[in-house]
């Protein structure tokens, strides 16, 4: 009863937590209050960290405090009270507001570092497709030490059918053997149909809103691979280059839209790029930083990602690409005159999309396509 | 002669009768060689006033530039005979010149002042029972050098930065690569050594307390009887001791780097920029604890004195002072969150900063069990006391917010940070300031400042700063950068609604100006208790600068007070 009351009063948190981070995810909302939606997992957990965990404790605090102080006007002001008392200590009460406080401190920590070690740490799960064939699948079990697929939880297994639709198989659907050991065995309970593939995704990143403290609560969260692009942002006075070492380290350049060619083009001014920093959907992205003048820093507030960029260093973050879209960040170090004329714009596509766009870009720097058509078509369907 | 009173100091205790009376120097000599703390306080008070008005109006040319979207207000303070484009760069130059010099300004020549230099040299000698401080020359001379260092802060901003553009942009902080090759005229170098002489100054004003309270302490005050705004101060000017040569250190390096191709923090050539940073906040973290540890001495006498009340907690209030000092100095990385630090490396900031949310519990929570169960008058001073105690427990709530690095991620650099340190700072420091004004400003001046003036003051400054700074947490949450002069349109009505608090204050200023002009005009008289005292607070108000005259006598004690 208690837990079922507690875990409503969780859902109206996020409930609320939604109306705070309101529905348009990609740039600031007019007028809003909370965060910007998010749009990866990392930046879902962030968000439900501020408005479920911290908001709760921060405005209660803030509220008591608030209370004494108008019980004291009311209770304790010359007329109600003539006679002050004289006390000046009481053990218990100082030992409680000392206690209550690390409590609540210890409480913030259950989350807080969490999320900070999921957000620094880059991913290193493994996804493998295998063709249908029988009911056992060998994964290798080959990551750095401390990091090997030793539960249930650091597998996830998922059916693709002939019509490419993917299904999460339920956990009591395949049983797992070699956990821990060099390779382990996903045996399914039901060979799956002829022409379907099985996709094993293991490792222990993990990411996305889970189970309030593991107790209850829907769990969002999901392995999340290893970086499978990586994009260089370049920060300078004051624009951002980028490129894209993995497809033939193309470069490209990316300064403010001038304000009627954004309007043109349905932008938002300040935030809309001469080019926008391409990406397919759903996969993770490396990001590495570094500037060329003074420090820049490259923000995606809809990512949860903020990570400087500072001459002579080079730092690194990912996210998750999230579904298709325009998602804007901008310049957050003070780098000089034009510091809020540097945006930053990214376009999420389909990967088709994306390699279409890459192989253009190659073509740009006088190189080769990468991607065929096959593979284009193969990717496409 | 006062520095030869100070140095027969203890004979004078032999002889301690009062026949010696008034001999208050002629002006000049009173006010510019100046050796009487109580001088040098006023002299402070001045010039932190003055400084605060400058301050202010920094702020508020950023708030009209900022109700719009567009650069649609700065550029009227360009050079109209340059080409709108020229106009435009100046305009956008002169708004970081602005963030840059309002920081600076605020911190080191206003609340600095005001609470160190002002309230610290009145009151820390005469609520410890001394005649004056230590060293009443070097007092002097702290006091001089911050003159100095203002004249070349004042330079600075009036000397070119970048290209042909005036002033330093780059913050307060004043990050490398942008205050060396990202502004290599000249306003960056007279900044440097303005902030050497304003640390100089700093450090020998703490030098001066430490001794004067360690050794001046009237007979008997053992420190733990000592009044909690004296130990504020001294912890605070450890703090300063401490903190100062590193930022010293530093400035130094950039200085070098910018003038004799030094590379502590060039990476062409082997530097690094972090260190820098890491430098910088080893002295920037405790520094705000510099800003605000007088306050809360302040805020116990008040809270105490308009209670009629002991302060609740004595020893932990104290004990929480020193915590929140020490602890002060070993969390200078969580201002560095994004810099690219290792993740095990955020996760033990992270830890030590949150945990000095608990003697700052302490503190708050000590403060309200001070005025339980007491007999409250709401005088002016305790309106701005109440008015702290909640508003810094507002700033104190976020900052436990951005300790969390997984967060600080998200708002690093946003609006919600300004939002939080003006909260302590601007809502919490100026706050404590102005109650700290009201409560000795008969003492100081010996004359009434009117009961109507100071509440009003107190209640539309309160809706004010709220107003300013309150949307700020939204605008951040939505992920405005801070220093930007122009933004999306999406951030507009929340920077509307600030830029009407910010006229809501200066409407609040208006009347604390009326208010002090009412005060010297009508010059009512201060209050004289049967025994002589000028006490207008009553049983409460239980500190030595009480048992003085209003205004006390240019040398007091010189029959020491004796402490039961």
């Amino acid at each position: 009863m208690i837990k079922s009351t507690f875990s409503k009063t969780i859902a109206a948190g996020a409930g609320l937590a939604a109306f705070l981070g309101s529905a348009a995810a990609q740039q600031p909302t007019p007028d809003g209050i909370g965060f910007q939606g998010a749009a990866t997992p990392i930046a879902e957990e962030v968000h439900y960290f501020h408005n479920v965990v911290l908001m709760p404790v921060i405005t209660f605090i803030s509220l008591f405090v608030l209370a004494l102080l108008i019980w004291i006007v009311i209770r304790y002001n010359k007329k109600s009270n003539p006679v002050p008392q004289q006390f000046s200590h009481n053990t218990l009460i100082e030992v409680l507001w000392t206690g209550i406080p690390i409590l609540i401190l210890l409480y913030i920590s259950l989350f807080s570092f969490d999320r900070l070690y999921k957000e620094d740490v880059i991913p290193d799960g493994k996804a493998r497709i295998y063709a249908a064939q029988g009911t056992d699948y060998a994964f290798a079990n080959d990551f750095n030490e401390g990091r090997q697929i030793k539960r249930k939880g650091h597998v996830e297994v998922f059916a693709i059918g002939a019509n490419n639709k993917v299904v999460e198989l339920d956990e009591s659907a395949y049983t797992l053997s070699g956990l821990g050991e060099e390779t382990v065995v996903v045996s399914l309970t039901e060979a799956p149909a002829a022409g379907s593939r099985i996709r094993i995704v293991g490792g222990r990143s993990r990411a996305g809103v889970e189970p309030f403290l593991g107790l209850f609560g829907e769990d969002r969260s999901e392995i999340i691979t290893a970086p499978t692009i990586t994009i260089k942002a370049v920060g300078r006075q004051w624009g951002w280059d980028y490129s894209y070492p993995d497809f033939g380290d193309f470069e490209f350049s990316a300064n403010i839209l001038p304000e009627a060619e954004a309007k043109a083009s349905g932008q938002p001014w300040l935030l809309a790029a001469t080019e926008n920093i391409v990406l397919p959907e759903g996969e993770v992205v490396r990001v590495i930083t570094t500037a060329t003048d003074v420090i820049h820093s490259w923000a995606m507030p809809a990512f949860a990602v903020k990570i400087d960029a500072v001459p002579g260093r080079l730092n690194e973050t990912w996210f998750k690409a999230p579904k298709a879209g325009m998602y804007y960040g901008q310049c957050s170090e003070i780098c000089g005159k034009d510091h809020a004329y540097m945006p930053i714009a990214l376009k999420v596509v389909p990967r088709a999309e994306f390699e279409t766009w890459v192989d253009s870009q190659r073509d740009l720097a006088g190189m080769d396509p990468l991607f065929s058509d096959e593979t284009r078509l193969a990717a496409a369907e | 002669m006062a520095d030869h009173q100070t140095a027969t100091y203890s004979s004078d205790i032999a002889h301690g009768d009062a026949s010696h009376e008034e001999h208050t120097p002629p002006f000049f000599k009173r006010w510019f060689w100046s050796t009487n703390h109580k001088d040098i306080g006023t002299l402070y008070l001045i010039f932190a006033i003055l400084a605060g008005v400058i301050g202010g109006a920094m702020s508020g040319l950023m708030r009209a530039e900022l109700m719009n979207p567009g650069v649609t207000f700065l550029t009227g303070f360009t050079d109209q005979s340059l080409p709108v484009a020229a106009q435009l760069d100046a305009a956008k130059n002169f708004y970081n010149v602005l963030i840059t010099y309002h920081g600076l300004i605020m911190i080191f020549f206003m609340v600095m002042p005001a609470l160190i230099g002002g309230f610290g040299n009145w009151f820390v000698p005469i609520m410890i029972g001394a005649p004056d401080m230590a060293f009443p020359r070097m007092n002097n001379i702290s006091f001089w050098l911050y003159g100095a260092s203002a004249a070349l802060l004042t330079l600075s901003m009036f000397a070119p930065g970048y290209g042909d553009q005036l002033g330093f942009g780059g913050g307060w902080v004043m990050y490398p690569p942008m205050s060396v090759s990202g502004s290599p005229g000249p306003a960056m170098d007279l900044l440097i050594v303005s902030l050497h002489l304003a640390g100089a100054s700093s450090i020998l004003g703490a030098i001066n307390f430490i001794t004067t309270i360690f050794n001046m302490r009237a007979p008997g005050m053992t420190l733990h009887k000592m009044p909690l705004f004296a130990w504020s101060v001294l912890i605070t000017a450890f703090l300063l001791v401490l903190s100062l040569p590193v930022l010293a250190g530093a400035i130094t390096m950039l200085l070098t780097d910018r003038m004799f191709s030094t590379s502590f923090f060039n990476p062409a050539e082997g530097g690094d920029p972090i260190l820098y940073q890491h430098l910088f906040w080893f002295f920037g973290h405790p520094e705000v604890y510099i800003l605000i540890l007088p306050g809360f001495g302040i805020i116990s006498h008040i809270v105490s004195t308009f209670s009629k009340k002991p302060i609740f907690g004595y020893l932990g209030m104290a004990y929480a002072m020193v915590a929140i000092g020490f602890v002060g100095f070993i969390v200078w990385a969580h201002h560095m969150y994004t810099v690219g630090l290792s993740v095990d490396m955020k996760a033990y900031f992270v830890a030590a900063t949150m945990v000095i949310a608990v003697p700052t519990g302490v503190k708050i929570f000590s403060w309200i069990a001070t005025m339980w169960g007491g007999s409250i008058e709401f005088k002016t001073p305790m309106l701005w006391a109440v008015g702290f105690i909640f508003l810094f427990t507002v700033g104190g709530v976020t900052g436990v917010v951005l300790a969390n690095a997984g967060i600080d991620h998200v708002l690093h650099d946003t609006y919600y940070v300004v939002a939080h340190f003006h909260y302590v700072l601007s809502l919490g420091a100026v706050f404590a300031i102005f109650a700290g004004w009201y409560y000795w400003f008969e003492k100081m001046f010996g004359i009434k400042y009117s009961e109507f003036w100071g509440a009003l003051h107190f209640w539309v400054m309160f809706i004010g700063v709220n107003v300013i700074f309150f949307p700020q947490h939204f605008l951040g949450l939505q992920g405005m950068p801070r220093r930007y002069i122009d933004y999306p349109d999406a951030f507009a009505l929340w920077n509307q609604v600030s830029t009407w608090g910010y006229a809501i204050t200066l409407v609040a200023m208006a009347i604390f100006l009326i208010a002090m002009a009412d005060a010297f005009l009508r010059r009512r008289k201060a209050t004289v208790t049967e025994n002589g005292w000028g006490n207008p607070w009553g049983e409460g108000a239980t500190t030595l600068e009480w048992t003085l005259p209003s205004p006390p006598p240019f040398h007091q004690f010189n029959e020491l007070p004796k402490m039961k």
